[in-house]
């Protein structure tokens, strides 16, 4: 078969060594994705028992644990960590271990840049927790932060525009590191249009939060001037206006929702055709709705302010609308791509199979919300809680643990038990279904987000009941994806260069890669180079 | 595939501009920040009913040096820029240090400038909007005097030369841009304001 | 409830059955959305609840297919104990079938759209009025301001519920206006809410069609309190209602009290007064003793001729809690005033006697 010399390697490799300071100092791609890694489940971690407190203390009405400033707190951490601190830097991390091994690169572009975006993390993230142990708490005003209530806030709230702006910077730096890596470090033959599907939804992504997360930043520098210098720009009754920060917020805010998603749609992407043993149905659809998404992403951020009655309801309707068109072809190519496949039911391709059931119902739910008639019932109501949830566990979170099932043994050498992931995939799909969907009916029964506490008349006491029982089945599922983890990483290192007969070019090289990532590389003629290196040896003989 | 594309380890060739690259993506990052300042600019300018508020009075002259100064930086940078293409390493240093000069002083005159204000941050929204975007546009400027500063080092070392140019092409490029957003808050603090 | 029957039972189950049957389940839950919307109690909630159902009836197509045709691809082509181990077809779509997948959503939202805006239209209508009612929601409280009545109806913070009662089948005009943070007004059974912005006077208008109570919340978060700031919305015949506006109007400065020693002690708390009623001698000051237990909210205490606040005789300036300060109030001429807190309005008011 043909292969192409890996090229020279000018600066000596030093030889790998354990120990911690080796991790603190690396700038290899790889290590920085499993911190990543790391930090990313930590911080689930903490955000999940922050969501099991607020089920907790939802479960029946009336104050049993947390009067309503701790409950406040507890969900404006809860969606800041989740979003800023989980999911992220998740499909970060996805990205760091894989965009340069999926294009065929030595490391990441900037590699020193790529570390330092990562220490931020940790970093950004303990600031904004550490406002739990100031003197009125962590900030309390909802991970949206809306002006003036977030005006009124602590310390709490300080440190968490202080937080958010350090991981602004993480993120922007990150992303510039993606975009330069995958137009300037491609091996030869990869092309822009043999990119693995995964690269394109990061670099999607990363263009995304280049240009939207400054909007951000700027909220969130007014909002601190506001807080500190005096200023009046969230004060009307001093010419300021108090819609600004929803503007600025939500043009940097659903483009974030964009970069939550679109990774996991690239893993799914990838995933789908591997254990369909087929080609992706639509390699050219799905790149092109990817970018109409990127790009429409920027025009619809006013639906979330349908209820202020001070936006162009039409426009944003109609934007909003059309963003289901690109979503409708991703689901159109992923069936197209099963169909006549021969499925293998692995742990990955289970939670693959599950994201589509549940982002689709995460699709739909949001149809009704583009409606500005129909959102003006809903909206602020817990049918918006279901929708996000939807989205961002159904979707991403199934994603993400199909991607963690499929490169696990990648990354470690080591594959998960398949036994355990069974179990881990049924009790999450359970526990997330009874957790979140009673909530679409809550919402349309008026329950409205984000109180602390609700009266015993209102018809909601039993749906709260039953999302309760089902965030501590999510909790059971995710002990047993640890219990995995932690088993699987006691045994021998067995997993072979190829577990799954891949298509993209990390399965071309060891499990786990070498510190250079390649000895060799395959000719690269397709988006499947591994697929035509394979086939290329079955019709040789076996011979390599 | 082309033969050549085969042969040719592209990232040889193509990581040289990756720099240059990163900056032009940060730049667009920062276009989109100052493009928010701009954007809650005219929000608020949209809804109020007298711009600016009646006591408020800034003065044209000295923003007009300002911006003299700031447009003919960039110019000498750019002269740097030409100079150091043409391998010409001792005109890249006086270019750099004339941008240097130019800058500092925009910096110097910026600082006086503010002292002779009638109104402080506090006394309502157009000096909010006055101070924080004029401020954090100073900030870059010497956010981009530092860079600057670095690559006048680099060139005062020899660490530069006709072949790797890229520190005093990325620096041009982030300073270019920190001169039109100038040329942007001029125009909506000082001649959209003149009465 | 329906039971998605999608997946064909040919074929060897083995042991997916159970997990095919159970996707089943799952996937027929979005139908029972169309069961549990609330029915609107007004004529433009009404025109929500059937743009609702329109809704659901292009969404819930395209719902079980997608979810059948995945549950039937899993079961049909999954890979069998007896694979021959032959590559399946390797297709990939051609640019016309691309083309199809980009028309099928374009032509939903294209029939979806002008639903939503018809709707919209009739949502957003504001016929002439009846009754005209000035909102206004604070921290956490909401009061309503009856114009052409000249009253107001209000609640106690954490304690009782602010009260609107409205006419049946007359269109009621509200106006929305918040002075600290932002609020939604909301009545779930209206299927409509509308935010209470600082600085900004939101409006809309609706026609109640059916008597009955509902309750009502706000819907934006507002801070501490925000999930006790509820309302009570009261739809009840012309005749009642106009019974319930008389009542009313006399009710306002109709507190008694006497005059107990030269000092008044006004204590805020949880968007409250300790009194609704202080008294003190004509034509002598009188000390005042200003307690604010609410922190970091603002209170004052002032005082006026009577609710309709046409000359003021008193004002204490607007002081953050928790705090206390003694003020020298002013020698009255005997008759009967109103006070209040000009923060929160007449959720914090009451009368001042002076004999």
């Amino acid at each position: 078969m043909a292969i192409t010399e890996a090229p020279q390697v000018h600066t000596p490799q030093p030889e790998p060594r354990s120990g911690l300071m080796t991790w603190l100092t690396t700038t290899d791609h790889k290590r920085i994705g499993i911190l990543y890694f790391i930090n990313s489940f930590t911080f689930f971690g903490v955000g999940g028992v922050l969501a099991l407190l607020m089920r907790t203390e939802l479960a029946q009405p009336g104050t049993q644990i947390f009067p309503p400033h701790a409950y406040n707190q507890l969900f404006t951490l809860h969606g800041t960590i989740m979003i800023f601190l989980f999911i992220f830097p998740m499909l970060n991390g996805f990205g760091n271990y894989f965009v340069p091994l999926h294009i065929g690169a030595l490391d990441m572009a900037f590699p020193r840049i790529n570390a330092l975006s990562f220490w931020l993390l940790p970093v950004g993230g303990l600031t904004i927790v550490s406002g739990f142990f100031t003197k009125g708490g962590a900030a309390a005003a909802g991970w949206t932060s809306y002006v003036p209530v977030s005006l009124q806030g602590g310390t709490g709230q300080d440190l968490w525009i202080i937080g958010l702006l350090i991981l602004g910077v993480s993120s922007l730096l990150g992303a510039i590191n993606f975009v330069v890596t995958i137009l300037r470090l491609r091996a030869p033959g990869m092309s822009m249009i043999r990119l693995p599907i995964f690269v394109w939804s990061v670099l999607a992504t990363s263009l995304l939060a280049i240009l939207a997360i400054p909007a951000l930043t700027t909220a969130l520098i007014l909002q601190f001037a506001d807080r500190h210098l005096g200023t009046a720009f969230f004060d009307p009754t001093r010419g300021g206006s108090v819609l600004l920060w929803q503007h600025l917020f939500w043009f940097f805010g659903h483009p974030e929702v964009y970069m939550l998603i679109l990774g996991a749609w690239g893993i799914v992407s990838e995933i789908l055709p591997v254990f369909s043993g087929k080609p992706l149905f639509g390699y050219r659809g799905v790149v092109l709705s990817f970018l109409m998404i990127t790009a429409l992403s920027f025009t619809v951020w006013a639906h979330h302010m349908f209820a202020t009655g001070a936006v162009e309801l039409p426009f944003f309707s109609i934007t909003t609308e059309l963003i289901s068109i690109p979503t409708g072809v991703l689901f159109f190519n992923w069936l197209a791509t099963l169909y006549k496949g021969r499925l293998k039911l692995d742990p990955p391709m289970l939670f693959a199979l599950g994201f589509i059931a549940m982002f689709l119902i995460g699709g739909i739910d949001g149809v009704w919300a583009a409606s500005p008639a129909m959102d003006f019932a809903i909206t602020d109501t817990y049918w918006v809680v279901a929708h996000i949830h939807y989205v961002l566990f159904g979707g991403t979170v199934f994603g993400i643990m199909a991607g963690m099932y499929y490169w696990f043994p990648k990354m470690t050498g080591r594959a998960l038990s398949a036994k355990l992931g069974q179990w881990h995939f049924w009790v999450q799909l359970i526990g997330f279904n009874l957790t979140f969907f009673p909530m679409h009916i809550l919402g349309l029964r008026g329950m409205p987000r984000r109180i602390a506490d609700y009266a015993p008349d209102r018809g909601w006491t039993f749906l709260n009941l039953l999302a309760t029982i089902g965030a501590y089945l999510i909790g059971v599922s995710m002990l047993i994806f640890l219990a995995n983890v932690i088993i699987t990483l006691r045994r021998p290192r067995d997993a072979v260069a190829d577990p799954w007969e891949g298509n993209t070019l990390e399965w071309f090289t060891s499990s786990p890669p070498p510190p250079h990532n390649f000895d060799v590389l395959p000719e690269i003629r397709s988006n499947r180079p591994v697929y035509d290196a394979r086939k290329a040896q079955l019709a040789s003989g076996g011979q390599s | 595939m082309s033969l050549a594309e085969t042969i040719t380890d592209e990232r040889a060739v193509r990581g040289t501009s990756s720099p240059v690259l990163g900056m032009v993506l940060f730049v667009a990052s920062e276009a989109m920040f100052f493009g928010a300042l701009f954007g809650a600019y005219f929000t608020i300018y949209s809804g109020a009913s007298s711009w600016p508020p009646k006591g408020i009075e800034t003065n044209i002259g000295i923003p007009a040096v300002l911006t003299a100064l700031l447009i003919s930086s960039s110019i000498t940078l750019q002269l740097g820029v030409a100079a150091v293409r043409r391998g010409r390493m001792d005109r890249l240093n006086r270019w750099l240090e004339l941008t240097l000069v130019l800058g500092i002083a925009f910096l110097v005159l910026q600082a006086y400038d503010y002292s002779q204000l009638n109104f402080g941050i506090r006394e309502g929204v157009f000096p909010s909007l006055f101070y924080v975007m004029t401020g954090l546009h100073m900030a870059h400027v010497i956010g981009g005097a530092v860079l600057l500063g670095m690559v006048y080092v680099q060139a005062r070392t020899g660490q530069l030369s006709m072949e790797r140019h890229e520190p005093v092409e990325s620096a041009a490029i982030y300073w270019h841009f920190v001169d039109v957003v100038w040329i942007g808050l001029f125009s909506v603090f000082y001649l959209a304001t003149m009465r | 409830m329906i039971r998605n029957s999608g997946a064909p039972r040919s074929g060897r189950g083995g042991n997916l059955g159970p997990r095919v049957r159970l996707i089943a389940v799952v996937s027929a839950l979005p139908l029972f959305l169309s069961g549990c919307a609330l029915q609107g109690v007004t004529t433009q909630g009404q025109a929500v609840d059937t743009l609702y159902n329109t809704i659901v009836s292009l969404a819930a197509p395209v719902f079980v297919i997608v979810e059948a045709l995945l549950i039937w691809f899993i079961f049909r082509f999954r890979k069998r104990a007896d694979d021959d181990g032959r590559e399946p077809p390797q297709t990939q779509g051609s640019t016309r079938v691309l083309m199809i997948f980009f028309l099928i959503p374009t032509v939903i939202v294209a029939v979806l759209f002008p639903f939503g805006e018809r709707t919209l239209s009739e949502v957003q209508a504001s016929p002439p009025a009846a009754v005209t009612i000035k909102v206004q929601g604070f921290q956490w409280e909401w009061t309503f301001n009856y114009v052409n009545e000249g009253f107001f109806s209000t609640g106690k913070t954490l304690v009782k519920p602010a009260l609107m009662e409205l006419p049946v089948g007359q269109p009621v005009h509200i106006l929305l206006n918040s002075q600290d943070v932002i609020h939604s007004f909301f009545v779930p059974q209206f299927l409509f809410k509308r935010d209470v912005v600082p600085g900004r006077t939101n409006s809309f208008t609706f026609t109640p069609t059916q008597i009955g109570t509902f309750n009502g919340q706000c819907a934006e978060f507002c801070g501490l309190y925000h999930s006790k700031m509820t309302f009570i919305v009261k739809v009840v015949s012309q005749q009642d209602y106009d019974a319930w506006v008389t009542k009313e109007k006399k009710a306002a400065l109709q507190a008694n009290c006497s005059p107990q020693g030269s000092t008044v002690t006004m204590t805020a708390h949880n968007i409250s007064w300790n009194t609704n009623c202080i008294a003190v001698k004509a034509k002598t000051p009188f000390h005042l003793v200003f307690k604010n237990e609410d922190s970091g909210i603002q209170h004052n205490f002032s005082i006026y001729d009577s609710p309709a606040r046409k000359k003021n005789f008193f004002r204490t300036p607007r002081l953050t809690g928790p705090t206390s300060q003694t003020f020298t109030g002013p020698a009255l001429k005997a008759g009967k005033y109103y006070f209040q807190c000009d923060v929160h309005g007449p959720a914090m008011s009451g009368v001042v006697i002076v004999k």
